[in-house]
């Protein structure tokens, strides 16, 4: 059964949400102020997150137009909230599915680089990674092999990789977005 | 666009009889005069926005440390080149959006103008004349716009005979105004740069508050230009927004058929870049703006920019456009670091001065291209 939602007020309350932060929720239009509190309440959202979520929506809002309300009601961020897992999973997916709407070309550049790198195929011992918010431009390879042939495989992989052309493609993801 | 008008004037006693004092109260005969001994730091109407009631006090006082001063893109880890600031003027009449002083100048936002010209001059002249084998590039419009209060102040009229005098150095006034008509007389012997922003037009007119038009900021570099003034043109900041191609194709297609790129100095491009307490500020003081809705994310330096692929991407096409309308013309970039450069132009400057002799001297190798090389 549904429980009921308590106002905003004692939600900002209840959860200590700052002064400044609530009076930002409140000057929303009502239907956006309660589709944020839905959401809160199921995901019991504190200040830092709510934070988050109102930095997100509005900027969406201002750069695509639209509602809030309708930001909240569209099918990646409900189906999260539907799932059965923990309330932090929920969170965390609902935050990735905000994360690709407040920021497109991002997100789709670490899909690319992640498909990149899955195929790749340089098994467990071999680990990518880039460079945070990929500000910056190298690439950090890191292998761990605990005898000679296995590191002579894990160079084999490496160089088929590179004489393939499969590292100069991913190298060209970096480049440009 | 909309000349200043101070709410009220406060002076610095003993400083009544400055030159400039004297010339902005003849400008200003109806605006209220108070005398004081220090001037305040805050506008008495402060909240709830003292930055936009700084704006409107006008305050005369002397400037008691040094003018000056290396830019701040001297940042560590950062391509820097070698321009050196002066600032006579504290805070900027207009308001844009992205400004950095509202950060800045936050707890000493009062409009404040420096009546020691003279002081500021002869520091000018001790350094440069120090160095004569040395070319330097000062610039005025760090801390304030260059011109927007030129039709008050008349600071041109100091500053652009003074550098015409020298060999070594060439001062850059850079602008978001039309406001040129007190340098159109001056002898500036071509050691006056003339520079303006430039942003898309629906982007100057949502974000660059008070400032002149891009229509009016290109006559008023026709105006320049045709007084023999070199120009400079700023793309900085760079925005990233849905329509960021097709605003900047016209805009420079626009800015070439109105100016000859021959007199064109130097080209600058630099993304917009906003520290948390700027985004903050802009967050509350600007709800509307869509400056904070692009794919921004914090950088090594703490400051927030369009993320790196996307960033290189809108430099490399800006250049590739810029070289094309201007193909003599340096094109640099501002606070980038050297991978940017890399990526951008092939190569990054060796050291500074790389990038302050390519921008002075027109024999010099050029720095914004990879089969131009220094």
């Amino acid at each position: 059964m549904a429980t009921a939602l308590p106002s905003l007020e004692s939600y900002a309350e209840q959860k200590r949400v700052s002064q400044p932060t609530l009076a930002r929720w409140l000057a929303w239009a009502e239907s956006d102020q309660r589709a944020l509190l839905g959401l809160a309440h199921a995901l019991q959202l504190g200040e830092n997150q709510v934070r988050d979520f109102l930095d997100w929506l509005e900027e969406i809002v201002l750069r695509d137009g639209g509602s809030i309300a309708a930001i909240l009601q569209r099918p990646e961020i409900r189906r999260p909230l539907q799932q059965r897992q923990s309330r932090n999973d929920k969170l965390k997916a609902v935050k990735a599915a905000l994360r690709t709407l407040r920021y497109p070309r991002l997100a789709r550049l670490e899909r690319e680089l992640h498909s990149g790198v899955t195929a790749l195929a340089l098994g467990r011992q071999v680990r990518l990674a880039f460079p945070p918010a990929f500000e910056g431009d190298e690439v950090t390879l890191e292998v761990r092999v605990k005898s000679a042939e296995e590191l002579e495989a894990v160079l084999s992989r490496l160089r088929q990789r590179l004489t393939d052309g499969s590292f100069q493609r991913l190298f060209k993801l970096l480049d440009e977005a | 666009m909309h000349h200043y008008q101070p709410h009220e004037i406060l002076i610095e006693r003993g400083e009544e009889h400055a030159p400039v004092v004297r010339r902005t109260l003849q400008g200003l005969p109806h605006v209220p005069v108070r005398s004081v001994d220090t001037p305040p730091r805050t506008a008495a109407d402060g909240p709830p926005d003292p930055f936009a009631a700084g704006k409107k006090s006008l305050v005369f006082t002397r400037n008691r440390a040094r003018f000056l001063e290396h830019c701040p893109a001297g940042t560590p880890g950062l391509v820097c080149c070698n321009y050196l600031v002066v600032s006579l003027i504290s805070n900027c009449p207009m308001d844009c959006s992205y400004c950095f002083l509202q950060d800045y100048l936050a707890n000493n936002p009062l409009l404040t103008v420096y009546t020691n010209v003279n002081d500021m001059l002869d520091e000018v002249a001790a350094a440069v004349d120090r160095q004569p084998w040395k070319q330097f590039r000062i610039g005025t419009g760090e801390l304030s716009d260059s011109l927007a209060l030129d039709p008050l102040l008349g600071f041109s009229a100091d500053l652009v005979p003074f550098f015409a005098q020298r060999k070594n150095v060439v001062l850059e006034l850079k602008t978001k105004t039309d406001c040129v008509d007190g340098l159109l007389g001056l002898d500036h012997n071509g050691r006056t740069v003339v520079s303006w922003t430039i942003t898309p037009p629906e982007i100057a007119e949502a974000e660059e508050h008070g400032t002149a038009s891009f229509a009016d900021r290109l006559e008023a570099g026709r105006r320049a230009q045709r007084a023999g003034y070199r120009l400079g043109f700023h793309f900085d900041p760079l925005i990233e927004y849905p329509d960021w191609q097709a605003g900047y194709r016209q805009t420079i297609d626009r800015l070439f058929s109105a100016i000859d790129p021959q007199g064109v100095a130097w080209l600058s491009l630099g993304s917009l870049r906003l520290t948390p307490a700027l985004r903050a500020t802009m967050r509350r003081r600007f709800p509307q703006t869509r400056l904070l809705s692009g794919e921004q994310v914090r950088c090594a330096d703490g400051k927030w920019r369009t993320f790196q692929p996307l960033r290189v991407t809108m430099y490399r096409t800006l250049s590739r456009w810029l070289r094309h309308a201007a193909p003599s013309v340096p094109v640099y970039m501002c606070m980038e670091t050297a991978p940017v450069w890399e990526k951008v132009f092939g190569r990054a400057p060796g050291c500074d001065r790389d990038v302050a002799r390519a921008l002075l001297s027109p024999s010099a190798p050029a720095i914004d291209a990879p089969g131009r090389l220094w």
